[in-house]
């Protein structure tokens, strides 16, 4: 009875005409314009998997980074102390943010929404804790430098590649999880937990999957970030970066798939510009953040789709 | 630890009450933020950040003034300091924004704490401040064996008169009812006809007033330093969460948990002491999710 | 069917439900009635999990199932409708219903293959039977609240629930959505041969279509019988006289 899925022509072509043209850059573009956009892709997959528990699955996810940074250091650690092969350092990072994710969401999707973010902050926050004052393990404040990279991916086009196709693959699997059943029935616990629950789901086990997903993608984004950057420290772990992303999903638009991408690309290019030109940046992005929450509350991608609407809207009568 | 075997009674107790003394700060810091919470249900971030300011501008007051009176003024001058800052914050800009998701709430009291970071870096500059403990307060009392540094003894009794004030504020005064009432049941009020706008005002600008407050205090026992708002938003957060949320007594409760194991922590584990009330407030929750006592919302 | 016994439930001292005690025969509609506040949404509360009693058991199909989480119960086969519209309010008239459908089938984990063409057909065909099938790709926070309501019945039946509890699927309907909603009631117990628990308002439609009535008054059932029976009941006319 079922009838067999179809991707709309769109949908297929409009993400290979991007990739397409993200794969060129390299070739006309400048080093610092490949490593940009190198940051760009690493935030806004960070900022979409913050997305996946944020905007699709309604949880106060206030702490985000802290997958990212144990991502980041997992490979790191794996990298400097052991002589395992590559690849087991790239794979422990999803690994290791997962179980994190595991942990911290064992505790607090118990908690009702508010709760749970608090506690999810402090939580983080313990991790930075020890990340940063453990010195002989995790190099405290400094961080670890000068991280010995495979050299199919080290330097700067192969890097980028590593980086863009790693991305493409995990935004396929991103969308296909929000598109899936899962993904259903996780907007609707957004919707409304309790009637999820009168309907036979168990809410907080889709809560803690999601979670451990979600941090499982945001640890890929930190072993991109050690490609890209060759170094970590502990402030990928700190929680204002957490909120940095928070802020990128909502300028971007966070009921939408990509909106966290355009989001986390139009912050990292001003925090690239801007923050060449004056120290403040973080009272610039204050200011901004309190312009987008009175002005732009459904975001870039919102705002635009108002527009396209009314256009349509006046051309039509 | 090598010195694990040396741990006396006296040495134990003695470590409690510094420890003791801490939660004083905690336990006012908390309480602002746990009134705030239990009214308006704002997770305040900037929370922090008026901590930080008051700790900044006590120590300026007493920088200019001097001595023992420099401290009084700088306890009183910090927290209304503060107080009007939020005042404007609130009216100015809050209040626009009481019916939107929490998630904004929260992102904007963050771009606060954004705002605020650089404007203390652009006032104070990014060195480190200190601040002398008052002459009035130097020295130490003894007693049965135990040495306490006068203004850890000056802390503590601090904590308990900020306690029964508060107490008597929400028990006593029209404004503490209100804000009770509406904590429980804000359309309920808003019905009756209440200026639940004023209410959240007052309500906003006491729980800031707090932070200023506890501010203020802890600047003569540490280093003002840019970073101090960070540390303490995390506490306040968790002392709020073991606590009940928006609950008086809970948040003098989370505050005794957190400062007590923290000050074994420090005795047993000096490196990761902070860890240990983190594991305290974790083993806590597991057991009892919704916090120790019953949390008003 | 379902067997409720000495059910017991306070809220800080206010006992809602004293000692409510109800029986459900398989193929009944069973109508709940009583004055405001007579503790019926709490009954019904209690007996799907979300409120847990302070005593007493709820048997459905010889087994216990008092204090289990509301969606191992809905798992069991019973499933409800809200008395305030309670539905996913941003997604499309259809998801709503097909999140019922893929729970059921217990396909909620799947995580890779996409959403959009399981339980169609079975979707579809609720969304047909409560006419909203045009209105299939609306948001269901745009709906009428009229429809919204009906939504709220068809979300339910999503599960393939063997005993259905409604909880007054009428209040704010127009008159003539109150007639289609009682067609509907019995169409269904006659087309599916569900089991149906329900409370209202409206006594025309509880003596229209139940089979069974229940009546509780201050959190107690004083009588459940026949609906000519309860008629004849002088507690009943009581109970009632009270109120007015």
């Amino acid at each position: 009875m079922e009838t067999p899925f179809r991707y709309s022509s769109s949908s297929i072509v409009t993400p290979i005409v991007i990739l397409v043209i993200l794969a060129c850059i390299p070739w006309v573009g400048s080093r610092f314009f490949i490593y940009l956009v190198s940051g760009i892709l690493v935030t806004g997959l960070l900022a979409t998997s913050l997305n996946l528990v944020l905007g699709f699955g309604g949880m106060y996810q206030f702490h985000h980074a802290v997958f990212y940074g144990t991502g980041a250091y997992c490979t790191a650690l794996f990298l400097t102390k052991t002589a395992l092969a590559p690849w087991v350092a790239f794979v422990a990072a999803p690994v290791g943010a997962a179980l994190l994710g595991l942990a911290i969401g064992v505790i607090c999707v118990r908690l009702s929404k508010l709760y749970f973010g608090m506690l999810q902050i402090s939580l983080g926050s313990l991790v930075w804790a020890v990340v940063y004052r453990w010195y002989g393990f995790t190099g405290g404040d400094d961080g670890i430098h000068g991280i010995p990279l495979p050299s199919w991916i080290s330097g700067g086009k192969p890097a980028y590649y590593a980086v863009l196709l790693t991305v493409a693959v995990c935004f396929f699997l991103l969308h296909r999880i929000v598109e899936s059943p899962f993904g259903r029935i996780f907007q609707a616990i957004r919707d409304n937990p309790v009637r999820c629950e009168a309907v036979g789901i168990p809410v907080q086990r889709h809560q803690l999957i999601g979670q451990v997903l979600a941090a499982a993608f945001a640890g890929v984004a930190g072993a991109l970030f050690v490609v890209v950057e060759g170094s970590v420290f502990p402030d990928m772990l700190f929680w204002t970066l957490s909120l940095e992303i928070l802020i990128m999903c909502l300028l971007g638009g966070w009921f939408r798939f990509w909106g966290p991408m355009v989001g986390a690309a139009i912050i990292v290019c001003l925090r690239t510009y801007v923050g060449s030109y004056t120290e403040y940046w973080t009272l610039i992005l204050g200011v901004f953040l309190m312009l987008i929450i009175f002005f732009l509350p459904d975001g870039v991608l919102g705002l635009a789709e108002r527009l396209t609407r009314r256009h349509a809207k006046v051309s039509s009568t | 630890m090598a010195e694990g075997g040396s741990f006396t009674l006296q040495t134990i107790l003695q470590q409690l009450l510094v420890g003791l003394s801490r939660t004083t700060i905690l336990f006012i810091v908390a309480s602002g933020m746990s009134l705030m919470l239990g009214v308006l249900r704002i997770p305040n971030l900037a929370h922090g950040s008026f901590y930080m300011i008051g700790a900044f501008l006590a120590y300026s007051v007493s920088a200019a003034i001097g001595s023992t009176m420099g401290f009084w003024a700088a306890v009183l001058v910090a927290p209304i300091g503060v107080a009007l800052l939020s005042f404007v914050i609130e009216r100015g800009l809050f209040r626009h924004l009481y019916d939107r998701e929490h998630l904004m709430l929260l992102l904007f009291t963050f771009s606060f704490t954004l705002v605020f970071s650089d404007l203390i870096k652009l006032i104070w500059g990014s060195d480190y401040r200190s601040m002398p403990v008052p002459e009035m307060f130097q020295g130490s009392i003894q007693a049965m064996g135990l040495t306490l540094p006068l203004y850890n003894a000056f802390l503590l009794a601090v904590g308990p008169v900020v306690a029964v004030g508060l107490w008597l504020f929400t028990q006593k005064t029209k404004i503490g009812k209100i804000a009770r009432a509406a904590a429980v049941d804000r359309e309920m009020v808003d019905a009756i006809g209440i200026d639940v706008q004023m209410v959240y005002s007052m309500v906003f600008v006491i729980g800031c007033l707090l932070a200023g407050l506890g501010g203020a205090l802890v600047a003569p026992t540490q280093n003002i330093t840019q970073g101090m708002d960070h540390g303490i938003i995390m506490e306040t957060f968790l002392i709020v969460i073991v606590g009940g949320l928006g609950n008086i007594w809970g948040a003098l409760t989370g505050a005794l948990v957190f400062g007590l194991s923290h000050a074994v922590g420090i005795m047993v584990f000096p490196q990761f002491a902070i860890v240990i009330p983190y594991l305290a407030v974790v083993v806590i929750l597991l057991f009892r999710p919704r916090g120790l006592l019953k949390s008003i919302w | 069917m379902l067997h409720v016994e000495n059910l017991q439930k306070s809220f800080e001292g206010f006992m809602a439900v004293a000692d409510a005690r109800l029986d459900v025969a398989k193929g009944d509609i069973v109508a709940v009635i009583g004055p405001n506040g007579a503790g019926k949404t709490t009954l019904f509360n209690l007996i799907t999990g979300q409120l847990r009693p302070d005593r007493g058991r709820v048997l459905f199909k010889d087994e216990d199932i008092t204090g289990l989480p509301p969606y191992r119960i809905c798992e069991r086969g019973i499933c409800r409708s809200f008395q305030i519209v309670n539905i996913f309010p941003r997604l499309s008239v259809f998801e709503n219903v097909q999140v019922a459908v893929l729970a059921h089938r217990k396909r909620t984990l799947d995580l890779m293959k996409p959403a959009r063409n399981q339980g169609v057909a079975e979707t579809e065909r609720i969304l047909t039977g409560f006419g909203l099938l045009e209105q299939r790709d609306r948001k269901a926070g745009t709906l009428s609240h009229g429809d919204q309501k009906v939504l709220e019945m068809a979300i339910a039946l999503g599960n393939e629930p063997d005993l259905l509890i409604l909880d007054e699927p009428t209040a704010g309907m127009s008159p003539e959505e109150t007639a289609h909603c009682l067609a509907l009631m019995k169409r269904l117990s006659a087309e599916t041969g569900v089991t149906i628990l329900f409370c209202e308002h409206d006594m025309e439609l509880v003596f229209a279509v139940s089979t069974s009535i229940m009546v509780m008054q201050q959190g107690k059932t004083i009588i459940q019988d026949t609906p000519e029976a309860v008629r004849a009941c002088k507690q009943v006319q009581e109970a009632y006289l009270g109120e007015c």
